[in-house]
Formats: C-alpha cells, structure tokens, sequence
C-alpha cells in the first residue's frame, strides 16, 4: 500500500505540475507548507495542492483535502487508497463515489428489513449525495483498520429514476466531477451523521429501505447509521485536531498541514493554548458580530469555504456582481470580530477576522484565502479560513479529553 | 384563484402519475391561513405552536424530519415559509403557485461547491438553503407580499 499511494502522489503532483493548476496549483502561484506533525495517527491535509484531484477542483478555492483507505472488511490486504477526500468539520462520517472504488474491493450492505439500506444527505448549497449505506474497513493515517458504515456515493443505485431522484434525493450529485470531490470525511462533533431522530422516526427525510419495488423512508438503528470513523479508533477516538497555516492577505495557490487524530492521548496532540466552547445538539454554540446585537447560531465547517454571515452593516460588505453574488466584495478590506460563546452560555471569547473583495482576489493565480466570505441567514459559519494559523479542535459527542466532555470545539 | 388551483390539481396530478409516491401539499405561499391547515395534512404534520410577532404571526408545522414555520400577515395571507431539520421539506407544495417559477430558476443556477448557503430569485420569490448536516434550514418568502416593518433577517 505504501508503495501504492506514493505512486499515487506522484501521479497527482506529476499532473498538478503537467497540467499547471486544474485549480491546485500553479506555475506563478506559490504554496505555503505548514505545520508536518510527525505520528501514526496524522493524515496530512492539503488545501488544493497535491491531495485534491485536478478533475474535480477547477475553479473551487478553499477546499481541504485528505486522503483514506478503504478495505473490504474481513479482507485487511484489499484495499484502496484515495485522494480528494474532502476534509469536513461540519458532517459525520465517511462517503466516497462508487465511480472512484476499484472492483476488487468488496463491502457489506447493511440489511434494513427486506430491502438495502440507502441514504440521501443534504447541504445546504442545494447539493446532495444519494447510495447505500455499506460496511467497510478503514484506515485512517497509520492507525488500526476500524470496520465502520460509510455512504457508497451512486446516484444509480435502486434503479431510482433522474425524476424520482428529484422526489427522494433532489440535487443529488451525478459523478465527483460536478460534486467537487470523490469523497467526504465528516469528522465533526457527532459520531452518527443522524443520531437518535433517524433510529426513532422512519420519515427523517435522510434513511430509505431500497427492494426491487423502491425505495422508502425507514428508520435505522444508531450502528447502523453513517458513523464517523475517528470515533471507533482504538486509542485515538475522542476527537481531532485540524492544522492549518496562516495565509497572506493576498492568498496562496495551496496550502499543506495535518489532521491530527485524538486530544491528548499521544505525546503530539496535547492540547495547548486554547479555549473550549461546548456545543448543543445540533453542534453549534453562539455568534454576535461585533456591532450588531442579533445572536447567531455558529458552528464550525471546514467543508465550507468562506466564512458565511448575516453582515451587520450591509453598506460596509456589499455583496458581489454576478457572478459572484453571495460573496462579498467590500472596495478595501474590512476588519470585523465577533464573540462565540459556548452553548452552556460560557465562555466567551472574541474572534477577530478580515474579510477582502472576493472579485480581486480570486482573480489572481491563488486558491487558498483566509478572508473570503459571504451572506447567509440566521448562522455564522466558521469555515475554512477560519482555520488558517490556528489550531482547532473538535471533540467528540460522549468524549472526554482534558478540555472536557464532548460535543465541543477549541482553539 | 379558482383556475389557478386547478391548473396546480392538473400539475400535482401529473407529477404523482409520472413520479408514483409523491409528498405533494397543497399551494400555501401567498394563499390564506387556511393552507396552514392543508399543508399540515398533506405533510402527515402535527400542529405546533403560534407565535404572535409584531405585525405578524407565526404558525408551526411539526414533520418528523422537519420544522415547517408560516409566517402570516396581519390580512391572513402567507407571506413567508422558514423550516429547520434533518432534511429540506419538499417545497413543490409548500411554494404553491410559485413552484414552478423556483424549479426553472433552480435549472439555471450553477451548482457553487464548497458554499453552506444557496439564493434562488425569480421575479417575485426568494429561496434561500442554509446550514449544516443535522440541522439544515431555509426560508422562501415573496417580497412583495412582506407587511410594512416586518424585517427579512427576522424570516429564519
């Protein structure tokens, strides 16, 4: 295996290079390495750059990528390693496109009555991801192979039509090319991507029972669900922490840092220096913009890749020409804080963050900003560049560490 | 009103021939408070609480999956639909007579990765989906059938 993904990388830097970007890299733009923790359980990140697939990146900035490997279970020498898995705080658990997993690799479908059980997960871009739940091995860094449910990514699967499609999973994703990624590793604060609500009710909107007449909605028992797999660690199960380095004003054409597995259960992920918030069931603790009294719902999100918000003066963020509406594009640079507070109503700490013109940086040869963002209602999104020169930790619903019991977040 | 509910009947009818098991609700964006009732029906949804706001008034749907909020205006009508849950609601019978102008404007938008918020606009609706995996939400509301003083922000 080892042999393999270095072969891997090769070809992807080798591409990257051939190719002159494909939205990773490019011949004028510079990279930034960041910090390279040495350790079994550390999967390196690379924000564009070399983990991320040139096929499907054009054109999307900020987006961090790891790589896994996946086994059938039972087999631990057949296996699979894959690049372009997308690095998401904001979900739980592992889904990878069935296009991208080789043939010899055989998974366990998880059984829901008579039928498959299949899933359709939504984001709040309109997206979507629709297949069966299955159970396979998986490896994360060098840490032992956990036997985990993971999504199969096929927008085929039980023969569902494109309009029934529109009915159960609407916005589904048709291939890694137009989803942006091969796959997703949720490594958020949950450990199921539904929890309790889809074991008690079958109308969750999320699980299905697929036979040869259909698919419909079902309920599914907690270890049947979509786990996150960081969960099942042996030794590391408590949460992660997420390394990324500072990025200039004016960008970078990627970044490199790592995924550290565990909190202060190995000599290289003790916690230091920072604060923890707790978070409530739905993973989010309290936002108020500096200026503003309307308190948000914050959460962190490294799957998104602005800082999305409701701006508290309108005049100083103006939103974006097409086609960039959404985004802002203040004509200088704005300098904003804000306070997250933990959902338990302490602590509180304030978080200063830049925001510049979306347009002018974008149209430079960088994909990595730190002060990108956009309007969104009612939240505060914490995405991406919110983790440059910073190290933030998730940790893990029932877990605990020294900076407490999850579900909380610390940086 | 009369025709355009029934070209809705002929759509919805349609859709369920073509579609089989459909969650279809009746139209409730921009008709009158007694969608609130209609809507809960056809989404197999409970009653939740109504909240009176200044100028307007809030009525909840409960869904097993989802949290449906209408939000009337001080003449009854549905000026604005806000959800939270697991899942996004269907929003063909939610959107109404205005459903068939989201679904174009939807073909049109390109798909931007790696956004936690998506805008749809036509000429006289706003869609927008936001959030995050557990709890994802959204709201559609008609500008112009807003009551004076109402504040969008406060539509979530």
């Amino acid at each position: 295996m080892t042999s393999g993904r270095s072969l891997l990388r090769f070809l992807v830097i080798a591409l990257v290079t051939g190719c002159g970007g494909g939205g990773s890299s490019s011949s004028t733009g510079s990279g930034i390495i960041g910090s390279n923790v040495p350790g079994s359980n550390v999967l390196s990140i690379t924000v564009n750059g070399s983990l991320c697939s040139p096929a499907t990146s054009a054109s999307y900035i900020n987006k961090p990528c790891v790589s896994v490997t996946v086994c059938s279970p039972g087999a631990p020498s057949t296996c699979q390693t894959i690049n372009d898995i997308l690095l998401d705080t904001g979900s739980y658990g592992l889904r990878i496109f069935k296009s991208v997993l080789s043939p010899a690799l055989s998974f366990t479908q998880v059984a829901s009555g008579s039928g498959a059980l299949a899933e359709c997960v939504q984001f709040a871009d309109g997206s979507a991801e629709w297949g069966p739940v299955q159970v396979a091995g998986v490896r994360l860094a060098s840490e032992p192979t956990v036997t985990v449910p993971l999504q199969v990514i096929d927008p085929g699967f039980a023969n569902i039509s494109t309009s029934l499609t529109a009915t159960i999973c609407p916005g589904a994703d048709q291939s890694p090319a137009a989803a942006g990624f091969n796959g997703i590793l949720g490594v958020g604060v949950f450990v199921e991507d539904c929890g309790q609500a889809c074991a008690n009710s079958p109308a969750n909107g999320m699980y299905f029972s697929c036979s040869g007449s259909g698919c419909t909605g079902t309920s599914a028992a907690l270890a049947q669900q979509v786990r996150n797999p960081v969960a099942l660690l042996p030794q590391d199960h408590n949460g992660v922490i997420v390394m990324l380095p500072s990025v200039p004003p004016n960008g970078a054409a990627w970044v490199t840092g790592s995924l550290v597995l565990g909190i202060g259960t190995q000599t290289n992920n003790a916690p230091s220096g920072v604060t923890a918030y707790p978070t409530d069931q739905f993973g989010e603790f309290t936002t108020v913009i500096s200026g503003s009294a309307a308190a948000y719902s914050g959460f962190l999100d490294s799957g998104s890749n602005g800082l999305f918000f409701t701006p508290p003066s309108p005049s100083r963020l103006p939103e974006c020409s097409a086609p960039n509406a959404g985004w802002f594009c203040p004509p200088s640079p704005v300098s904003l804080s804000a306070t997250n507070t933990g959902s338990s109503g302490s602590p509180s700490g304030m978080v200063p963050f830049p925001i510049g013109n979306f347009n002018i940086l974008v149209s430079s040869y960088s994909y990595v900003f730190a002060n990108v963002g956009g309007s969104a209602p009612g939240i505060f999104d914490w995405g991406l560049p919110f983790h440059f020169g910073r190290n933030v930790y998730v940790g893990i619903e029932g877990k605990g560490s020294s900076l407490g019991s999850g579900p909380y977040v610390a940086y | 009103m009369k025709r355009r509910l029934s070209i809705l009947s002929v759509v919805i009818a349609l859709l369920a021939a073509a579609l089989g098991p459909v969650r279809v609700a009746q139209a409730t964006l921009g008709e009158n408070a007694d969608s609130v009732a209609s809507d809960r029906k056809a989404l197999s949804a409970a009653a939740g609480r109504s909240t009176v706001r200044d100028g307007y008034t809030i009525q909840e749907i409960l869904s097993g999956a989802v949290t449906i909020r209408e939000y009337l205006s001080p003449d009854n009508i549905v000026f604005a639909i806000a959800w939270n849950g697991l899942s996004n609601p269907d929003l063909t019978g939610l959107l109404g007579a205005y459903a068939g102008e989201y679904h174009q404007a939807l073909q049109k938008a390109s798909r931007e990765r790696g956004r936690r918020h998506y805008r749809v606009k036509t000429n006289r609706l706003v869609v927008e989906k936001w959030g995050h995996m557990r709890n994802l939400q959204g709201r559609a509301f008609v500008p112009k059938l807003i009551p004076p003083g109402v504040n969008v922000d406060d539509i979530r």
